[in-house]
Formats: structure tokens, sequence, C-alpha cells
């Protein structure tokens, strides 16, 4: 691992079924670092994240992480359970809702009210609310969002925004895909997905 | 670990249709066979540990059909492998809950009905101990066959699973001609017991590995 990176990411290639996604990708990250990974609709960037998080593998090259270093993940998928509340979702995740915190959290997404609905009740962008509420309470090093803006308004927008700069602010490092830009400080294109 | 098994727990437990239903089932079965058949009461004493084996067969297969689709399709699943906690623990926690809620009770029940039906105690020593284990075993199997067929439907899963089941079924079987013998059934008791615990660390290890494979 070289300097203070806490990623390496050397040479890897992509590919399925023989459509090769990317190859010989290769950059680092840093503490304190944002990386806005772009690209067209099935270039291959949920396949990267996916890579980087060593839920799939890569066809060629090497993700190395600095092993001390925290995960907190956000994809497609919400993690959470439609048959439950959005309190016992949270304390599925380890939240009670009754805590300061995570109130004031639940406030500023506007579902401080919904605490006992059933997230199955709730509409796409609330729940993608609710999936964002684990993210902004993980003490994880490295934040990797795939798509976060998706169906969220531009309140949450900005929300999100302001909450990816403070972490950058702790040091901690930041990995996304988005197609709707986020207005961060010191983001990083990574260039080649084709 | 604990913590784990405390989340595991809340889970099944908030998903009643996913536990009560198959004991309900089960309960279903034990009442309504004595009532639909005609036979002598030392018939019935012959046949009705087929009935229960069979019975507590079709609970575990019908309770067990979810155990890992759900937390597959929400993104669990995935979020547990990013955050490198171990998959095989969760199996191994998540087998023994599903045990906890559904083989426990319904081996209770089984037992209650095994010694109102024949009226001798000496069945509460055949049916507890058989069940108890058997139902561990064929949650272990069921779950398997599940994972193998996470995202193609439970019906493939259960057809996997069925052939390993045969030689359980038929261990069950010897116990009950056995005990009717006025044979010892312990010596069948241990061996079903050790393939339990053979089957308690294989089956787990084997299904994280089909997950994670899933995964990718």
């Amino acid at each position: 691992m070289s300097g203070s990176a806490m990623l390496e990411v050397k040479n890897i290639s992509f590919s399925i079924n023989q459509n090769r996604l990317f190859q010989n990708l290769s950059f680092n990250l840093s503490k304190g670092q944002a990386i806005h990974v772009k690209g067209s609709n099935g270039s291959g960037k949920s396949s990267l994240l996916r890579i980087l998080l060593g839920i799939s593998s890569a066809s060629k090259g090497e993700v190395i992480w600095d092993e001390e270093i925290g995960k907190v993940f956000l994809g497609h998928k919400n993690v959470l359970k439609n048959h439950l509340s959005v309190a016992d979702n949270l304390h599925l995740h380890g939240l009670d809702v009754a805590h300061p915190e995570v109130r004031s959290i639940l406030k500023d997404l506007n579902l401080d009210q919904k605490a006992e609905l059933l997230v199955g009740n709730l509409s796409y962008g609330q729940q993608k609310k609710l999936a964002l509420v684990r993210i902004f309470l993980n003490q994880s090093s490295v934040i990797i969002l795939d798509e976060p803006c998706v169906g969220l308004d531009d309140q949450t927008r900005r929300l999100i925004t302001t909450f990816l700069t403070t972490e950058l602010g702790k040091n901690k490092s930041i990995i996304y895909t988005s197609h709707i830009p986020l207005e961060l400080p010191s983001s990083e294109v990574i260039i080649g997905i084709l | 670990m604990f913590d784990l098994f405390k989340l595991e727990l809340f889970k099944l437990r908030k998903k009643l249709r996913a536990w009560l239903g198959p004991i309900l089932v089960f309960l279903l079965i034990t009442i309504s066979f004595p009532l639909t058949v005609e036979l002598a009461s030392d018939d019935l004493k012959n046949v009705f540990y087929s009935i229960l084996w069979i019975a507590s067969l079709l609970t575990v297969m019908v309770s067990v059909e979810g155990i890992f689709l759900e937390d597959y399709e929400d993104g669990t699943l995935e979020n547990f492998s990013v955050a490198n906690d171990s998959l095989f623990s969760m199996v191994l926690i998540k087998i023994f809950i599903y045990w906890l809620l559904i083989g426990i009770p319904i081996s209770l029940l089984g037992t209650f009905f095994s010694v109102s039906m024949t009226g001798e105690m000496s069945s509460f020593y055949i049916a507890l101990p058989s069940m108890l284990i058997s139902t561990y075993i064929f949650i272990n199997l069921f779950a398997l066959g599940n994972s193998l067929s996470l995202n193609k439907g439970s019906v493939l899963g259960a057809l996997i699973t069925m052939p390993l089941l045969f030689p359980i079924l038929i261990l069950l079987g010897k116990i009950v001609l056995n005990a009717n013998f006025g044979f010892e059934i312990s010596n069948l008791l241990l061996l079903m017991l050790g393939v339990l615990l053979l089957i308690i660390v294989f089956i787990p290890f084997i299904i994280s590995f089909i997950i994670r494979t899933h995964l990718e």
C-alpha cells in the first residue's frame, strides 16, 4: 500500500459473458478523498463498486484495502424489511428510534412521524431516505454509495451533499456513482469506463 | 454472536406467518388424521408415527422455504458480506432460531399427540428425542436446498433435498419398529445425533459458501 492510500486499485478489468465492461483501471483512494465514478448506463459502475467491496471478483488485476478500514455500502437494495415498521428496521441496524441523534436525522428527512409505519407502506423515496439513515449514522471510514440520489427530492439531495461534505471533513473517504451531480469538494472523476 | 442471535430472533419472531403458520399446519394434520381414518386403535398406533414424521417433514419444508430469500432480495446478505461479518455464523444462528421457534414446538406437540394417541408413556421417549433431532436435521437439509435454489424458486430446492432426507426417514421408521418389538432404540437415536452433529457444522459452512457464490 503506497503512501496514505486506503485503497489501491491496480489494473483491474471486468467482463460479463465475454462483454468487456472496463479494463486496466487503476486508482487510489486516500483519507478525506471523494471519488465520483462516472459512466453511461451499463458501463459497469455498479460492478466496479461490487468488485471494490469484494462481493464480485475482477477478471484481472488487484484491489488492495488497508486491512483496518471499515466500509459501509448503500446500493440499489435498501436493506429494509417491508413487513417491519420504520422503528423495527432501525433496530435491526442497531439504531434506537428514541435516540436524539436518530430522531434528529429522521426529522431532517421528514420521517419522524412515520416511526410506527410499515416500511412496505412507505413510498420509494421515503424508503431510500430511511436507508440513508443507516449510512448517516455509521462510523465506518469509507462510504460507498451506488446512485444515492435516485428517487429523492432536492431537499434530500442537498442533505446528502451536506452530510458527505461533513464526513470528508472528518477525514472519511467516499466512492459514489451518480448520474445526478453532487457538489462535493475535491471529487475526482474516473474516466475510461466505457 | 449473541447480538446476531438477538437480531435474527427478532426478525423471525416479527414474521408470524413464517413460524406460526407452519406450526398450525402441523397441528391441523396431527388433529385431523385420527378423525379422518377409521382404524382400530392398535392400527392407529402403528401408522401414527409415520404421519408424525411426514407432518414434521412437510412443516419444516414449508417453514424453511424463505429462510434466505428475503435477506437475499433486500440486500441484507450483501450488506453482511460487505461488513466482513461471518456468513457462517449467520447461517448457523438462523438455522438454530428456526429450530427454536418451529422445530421445538412441533416436537413438543408431536410428543403430546403421540402419548395421547397411544395412551402409553413410553411414546414420550420415542417421539420427543426423535423429533427434536430429526427436525434439526430437516431444517439444515432444507436450508441447504433453498440456498442452492435461492433465486430459482423453492420447489427446486425441495427436490434437491429430498434424496438426502430418505436415510433420516428410514432411521425414524427403524426407531418405531425397534420400539414396537421392545428392542433398544438408544443406538439409533445416537446414530441420528451423530449425523446431526456432523450436519450442524458442515451444512452452514456449505450454505455460506453457496450464498457467497450467489452474491457474485
